[in-house]
């Protein structure tokens, strides 16, 4: 008896897992090796896979392929969502096993890596044979997404950073709202004022943050993070270091900002919002997070970053790539341009979490929260530089913040962490020759 | 002598109760926190200083965790997973652990040796062939890709070799002298002596394949298709995270864990004592 049973358990189990692989080997015929030649040419209906990390926030990605599927009878897109942070294990995976779907998203740090190891499907003819107007989108962005002189991506949006404050503790302390008048030296005598030790409350978090932090700095301070040639580290330039010290120095000597330690204990966005700190430089993607948190609603409001030496943001967005294994280049292509069209960017704009990167549309964007100057994010487009990259960025990336939190919390000088990043991201770069 | 003796009995009884209750605290604590951060408000949930016990309790913050994603379908993918993987490693890992403790056969500490160097390898070099694997068995994108490679380990069948080498030899001796053939010795003789290393294997395998998040992301691509660990990491934004959402789902995923523990709390601590002195 109880031998029958095992064997029948086993018997259930076999038919069970078969069970499964049959019904889901017939209706998931883009995964499978396709020798069907005829696809490709005849009307038949085509499946693409469009790949995001969009997760469980990105609502309008869903209604921009609804809006694509709907207009293309013969093309079916499915959205592929993963996690943020597991997205890049993910795509480095399906590129080895060479299951990559036949769009998706792609981010600066990687653009240079699967852009020259023939991952990506070069566009630079397609564009040229549409007549696509690569000038509605900003330079900084379609430069990010050439590799060796060929187009990979389409931009999709862009973000900037600019400094949020909170008008309250503003209006407390007596102090004037930030402006496009603000150097760096208004932000730090603001800042005093700002900052009361007996409330806890701080003038600003100098948080260690490269892409709206010291990134900005240093190019506001006139230097640069890496070279045009993307040969050498700029970090260890007088300019560079002036960069680092700017934040360091709102911590460790003016005591203006919350420590290190407390800054990894809690996050200056979450600081922000608990109205602790007046003032905070992040990226325009926190518009719609403030907006929806009932501490700081309707009391924010967000000014261009202060200028130093110059002004300077640094300007970062997402691409829509195709891969070079796609079975189906041309309906990918089709699915890209429409992506990258007015039509697309008004209806991301309207659900008010990225800025759209094609020209004219941002306006919508701006719009979707009045309340707040958005239009700074727009008006910064003109002192943007790209988000600085090299074929394996993070090689060196990755180390940024472990040299520099000694800087930020005071053991080391930033002429020390300049120097020490610098030696190190050479390094990087030598061994990518 | 007599009450004397008793007081001290009550009063390290106590003594340990306290230290007990202190233990306990720390391990329920993050629970309740869990708790009252999915029934916050999304400000409270980040607010500085804390706020311990939310204004009004948001239970609608359940019901948008059904709005964002197909938890059922989540749910009900992972419940499966973890079923199947269960039983199948139970079942084929004492099959192998029988053999490997008790039949002769040439080449079985070689075999062995086989086997346990899968556990010397970190699971990460696994990740790319297994992924080629199911690549080349064209089941990615399926549930039996998040099942087949989880019927065995190496752990597993460890685990239970090392239980069956202590059960008493004379056992299956006396059984073969009563005329049961191999399969019968291990299936009634065996089998139920080993209950008690299987259920800690169960346990394990339950704890492990429920948590799994890496290798369901990795094969798998279309949400109907996805479990639970891999649709609370999607509930993550890239920049900000609405944690009272994020919490209010995975109270909902811990609850059947929650459920077996309480179930099978006793072999539960059998399971981990074993594990640890075996």
């Amino acid at each position: 008896m109880a031998r029958n049973l095992f064997v029948m358990m086993l018997l259930v189990m076999m038919m069970v897992v078969t069970a499964c692989g049959g019904s889901n080997s017939s209706n998931n015929t883009s995964e499978q090796p396709s020798n069907n030649k005829e696809t490709e040419t005849t009307d038949e209906k085509v499946t693409l896979t469009y790949a995001t990390w969009g997760g469980a926030d990105d609502k309008a990605t869903p209604k921009v392929i609804e809006l694509f599927n709907s207009t293309h009878p013969n093309i079916e897109v499915k959205l592929e969502s993963t996690p943020n942070k597991q997205y890049w294990s993910k795509l480095e995976t399906a590129a080895i096993g060479e299951t990559l779907a036949d769009v998706f998203w792609m981010n600066g740090p990687n653009i240079v890596k699967y852009g020259s190891n023939n991952i990506l499907l070069p566009i630079s003819e397609q564009i040229k044979a549409d007549g696509l107007d690569m000038t509605k989108y900003p330079q900084s962005l379609v430069d990010l997404y050439t590799v060796n002189g060929e187009n990979y991506g389409i931009p999709k949006d862009f973000d900037t950073p600019g400094l949020w404050y909170n008008k309250e503790m503003f209006d407390a302390a007596g102090v004037k709202y930030p402006d496009d008048t603000w150097d760096w030296n208004s932000l730090l005598e603001a800042s005093k004022k700002l900052t009361d030790p007996a409330k806890g409350v701080w003038g600003i978090a100098a948080t260690l943050d490269s892409q709206s932090g010291y990134y900005d700095t240093i190019l506001q301070a006139g230097g640069y993070i890496i070279s045009d040639d993307k040969k050498s580290s700029g970090f260890d330039k007088p300019e560079a270091i002036n960069g680092i010290k700017f934040w360091t120095d709102l911590i460790n000597v003016h005591k203006v900002s919350p420590t290190m330690a407390q800054m990894t204990e809690t996050q200056g966005t979450d600081l922000f919002k608990s109205g602790k700190v007046a003032m905070l430089a992040e990226g325009s993607w926190n518009a719609s997070d403030f907006a929806s948190n009932e501490n700081i609603k309707g009391k924010f409001d967000v000014a261009v970053l202060p200028k130093g030496k110059q002004r300077g943001v640094i300007i970062h967005g997402l691409g829509n790539v195709i891969s070079a294994q796609t079975k189906h280049p041309k309906e990918a292509w089709e699915f890209v341009k429409f992506l990258g069209s007015k039509e697309v960017a008004v209806i991301y704009a309207s659900t008010g979490t990225v800025i759209p990167a094609y020209e004219g549309t941002q306006e919508t964007w701006v719009q979707s929260n009045p309340d707040v100057n958005l239009q700074i994010f727009i008006d910064q487009l003109k002192d943007s530089k790209p988000y600085p990259v090299s074929q394996n960025t993070s090689a060196w990336a990755s180390l940024e913040s472990e040299i520099f939190t000694k800087a930020w919390a005071g053991v080391i000088t930033p002429e020390e962490a300049g120097k020490e990043m610098a030696a190190k991201m050479n390094e990087a770069l030598e061994k990518e020759k | 002598m007599f009450a004397n003796g008793y007081k001290k009995k009550v009063g390290s009884a106590v003594l340990v109760h306290i230290i007990l209750l202190v233990g306990a605290a720390i391990m329920i604590i993050p629970f309740i926190w869990m708790f009252l951060t999915s029934v916050k408000t999304m400000g409270e949930s980040t607010m500085v200083p804390l706020v311990i016990i939310p204004k009004q309790l948001q239970w609608n913050n359940y019901l948008k965790v059904f709005e964002s994603l197909p938890f059922l379908t989540f749910y009900w993918n992972t419940m499966i997973t973890t079923l199947f993987k269960t039983v199948g490693q139970v079942m084929i890992c004492s099959l192998a652990a029988y053999a490997f403790a008790r039949i002769e056969f040439p080449g079985r500490n070689l075999f062995f040796l086989l086997a346990l160097s899968v556990l010397m390898v970190p699971g990460q070099v696994f990740l790319i062939p297994q992924y080629m694997i199911m690549k080349d068995l064209g089941w990615l994108n399926s549930l039996q890709a998040l099942i087949v490679p989880g019927l065995f380990s190496a752990f597993g069948t460890f685990l239970l070799r090392q239980f069956f080498m202590t059960l008493p030899k004379e056992l299956e001796e006396a059984a073969k002298l009563d005329g049961c053939n191999q399969f019968r010795t291990y299936w009634q003789i065996m089998l139920p002596l080993a209950k008690p290393g299987m259920i800690a294997l169960a346990i394990f395998v339950i704890l492990w394949s429920w948590n799994d998040l890496m290798w369901p992301l990795i094969v798998n691509t279309s949400p109907d298709k996805m479990v639970l660990s891999a649709g609370l990491a999607s509930l993550q934004g890239e920049h900000s995270t609405n944690y009272t959402i994020l919490m209010a789902g995975s109270m909902m995923a811990i609850i059947p864990m929650i459920i077996i523990f309480l179930v099978f709390q006793r072999s539960f601590i059998e399971g981990i004592a074993l594990t640890g002195s075996k």
